[in-house]
């Protein structure tokens, strides 16, 4: 009775979330292939063209419209992404493995900690570039300021990952191993982090991905040189052409790599989920 | 007696408001089996915890080998430890599980020498030829054979086991109980081991150490706790007796059986008649006797190979069990629902009581 009702619901549900998930996406991908360069950002295509594309890694002969400068924003960000998902997985992980033992103020600390993604961006990035400028007086880069905001940031949700997992752990492993005379580091390195090693694949994605597109600390905190969030926001303000759409077209592909290699990491670890699983059944 | 090997002295344990350790002595010799009986939350499973070294006492300490490993970490302790889930390494083979103290402990080892000594281990638990196979690929009796050589490739002098049969099947048990025996005596090990089954603790153990609330209430060879269980609360424990509440006075104990003469009577702070399952008798309703009388009515009977164990409830719905030995003949049958008379002699009986010496 009830799914005869709820199904369709449900069914209608999921296709809009859908459409609206890739929606923008495959609009964005059929005006990217639109004729150059005296095609526009609308419907309806001229001509069918990877002319915008081509625009992008400058091959096009040289016509008013400027190619996008975004390349440098773009190592910019993947360096940047890169140093904060490491940065911030090996602190969430840690933070989470000193969350199994209660301590004393571990609820403040706790929400202290979670405050970090709860906080507006702006006023974060307002006030790092204050506290640097006005305060201890250093200059602002994307490498320092804009880094330390961005790991704010996204420790918190390495740390919830890593908390999550590390709840359902069961310890007792980790206790034979002491009892077979192994040292809690060699014990951790040896047993705990391969057993949760899904984790922090997970945290690492959730670090990478959320620094790469952030935008309002970084407007705040980065000083001159631009990341590619702004970078691209930058452009619109002149005049929008198909080759940020080409260029959308790109990094979503790149994101979508991303995610292919993270999955097959994933399968590969779930493997060994699946037997710790196992083992845990029997008792 | 042996040289002590381990020793705990007024060892307690609090979490929070819970005592689950409250003030245990203990001594343990070379190459002992002792094993610790006690209903669930008798501490037994946090006394081993603390001799592990995965538990600190608030109060006493413990000794091994001389020393006082009371704050020691654990893998400094070299005390063997057996899970109740085994608590094997699921991303490991199994020569992997049973090589990984000696390729990661504290004295390195050369790979050939861990794989030697491992192989050996497997061999010893009869796992040969499966060595490659990952732990989900093995049977439940098998991972408890690996967890087993896991432990006793370290050689440690003390291993501790706590529930390892539990998870198995009746019959994987059985054999389970006797490989250990084997491996103890090959090896000479001192093996402190934790059951919750009577069984299991009265086969397995040189002796018994009866846990409660914290507490050792009795602690002694098998088949003296058996025969001469020190308090009601062991007696309930070992699950072989059928224990009566009445009243103990000038060595007499009177009871729902009525009175009987009681000339020795242990001392305790309550009036309870012990009596062992396969010393009752059963004689029909009208029958007289001059012993100990209790009506009851038959409930039901239950096989168990060598003993048939029969089902008795009184008039106040109390069960009274009585265990015929089959060797001893083939059982009487009774009707259901039918009165008889249980009878016993008092000689055999056990009795507390406030007046008790």
């Amino acid at each position: 009775m009830e799914s005869r009702v709820l199904k369709p619901i449900l069914a209608v549900y999921v296709a809009a979330f859908l459409l609206f998930l890739y929606g923008p996406f495959v609009v964005l991908t059929i005006i990217s292939f639109q004729q150059g360069p005296e095609g526009g950002p609308q419907f309806p295509i001229i001509e069918w063209s990877t002319y915008w594309y081509q625009h992008l890694f400058g091959l096009t002969p040289p016509s008013r419209i400027a190619p996008l400068p975004v390349g440098e924003a773009l190592v910019r960000s993947l360096v940047l992404a890169f140093m904060t998902m490491v940065t911030s997985t090996v602190l969430g992980v840690m933070a989470a493995q000193a969350f199994r033992k209660r301590f004393r103020g571990a609820n403040v600390i706790f929400y202290l900690i979670v405050l970090g993604m709860m906080v507006p961006g702006v006023l974060t990035g307002l006030g790092t570039s204050l506290l640097a400028n006005n305060i201890i007086g250093i200059e602002r880069h994307w490498y320092s300021t804009a880094f330390a905001s961005h790991v704010v940031y996204t420790f918190p949700f390495a740390f919830l990952v890593m908390l999550a997992i590390l709840n359902r752990f069961d310890a007792s492993v980790e206790e034979a191993a002491w009892s077979l005379g192994v040292s809690p580091i060699t014990t951790f390195r040896r047993v705990t982090f391969p057993l949760i090693f899904p984790g922090v694949l997970s945290a690492m994605l959730f670090a990478f991905t959320l620094s790469l597109d952030e935008f309002p600390r970084t407007l705040f905190a980065s000083g001159r040189d631009q990341t590619l969030p702004l970078a691209i926001y930058g452009t619109f303000s002149v005049e929008i052409h198909p080759n940020i759409f080409a260029f959308g077209v790109l990094t979503t592909l790149f994101s979508f790599a991303l995610l292919s290699v993270y999955g097959i990491l994933m399968a590969m670890s779930v493997r060994r989920a699946r037997k710790m699983a196992m083992q845990e059944d029997i008792t | 007696m042996e040289t002590t090997v381990f020793r705990l002295e007024g060892v307690t344990k609090r979490y929070g408001d819970l005592v689950a350790l409250d003030n245990v002595s203990l001594d343990v010799g070379v190459n002992e089996y002792v094993s610790f009986l006690g209903p669930s939350g008798s501490g037994k499973t946090t006394l081993l915890r603390v001799i592990a070294g995965f538990e600190t006492p608030e109060v006493g300490r413990v000794f091994f080998e001389g020393r006082d490993i009371t704050y020691q970490p654990a893998h400094e302790r070299g005390i063997g430890f057996v899970f109740q889930n085994f608590a094997l390494f699921p991303h490991l083979t199994v020569i992997g599980n049973v090589g990984f103290g000696l390729a990661h402990g504290k004295t390195p080892v050369a790979p050939a020498e861990v794989d030697r000594r491992a192989r050996k281990m497997i061999d010893l638990v009869g796992l040969s030829g499966m060595e490659d196979r990952g732990v989900d690929q093995i049977s439940g009796g098998q991972r408890q054979r690996v967890a087993l050589a896991r432990t006793l490739a370290m050689q440690p002098k003390l291993v501790l086991l706590d529930e390892p049969l539990g998870a198995l099947d009746a019959n994987l048990r059985g054999r389970m109980r006797n490989e250990l025996r084997a491996i103890r005596e090959r090896l000479g090990v001192t093996f402190l081991h934790v059951t919750g089954s009577e069984n299991e603790a009265l086969a397995m153990g040189d002796r018994v150490v009866v846990l409660d609330r914290g507490r050792i209430i009795q602690s002694g060879r098998s088949d003296e706790v058996y025969d001469t269980p020190a308090s009601p609360d062991v007696a309930h424990f070992l699950n072989r007796f059928n224990l009566f509440e009445g009243r103990l006075a000038d060595a007499r104990f009177t009871g729902p059986f009525g009175s009987v003469a009681a000339p020795v009577a242990r001392r305790s702070d309550r009036d309870i008649y012990a009596v062992r399952y396969d010393r009752m008798r059963v004689l029909p309703a009208q029958a007289a006797t001059d012993g100990p009388a209790l009506k009851a009515t038959f409930v039901a009977s239950e096989y168990l190979g060598s003993s048939i164990m029969n089902f008795f409830e009184t008039a106040d719905g109390k069960v009274v069990e009585m265990e015929h030995h089959l060797s001893l003949g083939a059982p009487d049958t009774y009707e259901a629902k039918r009165d008889y008379i249980l009878t016993w002699n008092p000689d055999l009986a056990i009795v507390f009581g406030r007046e008790g010496r």
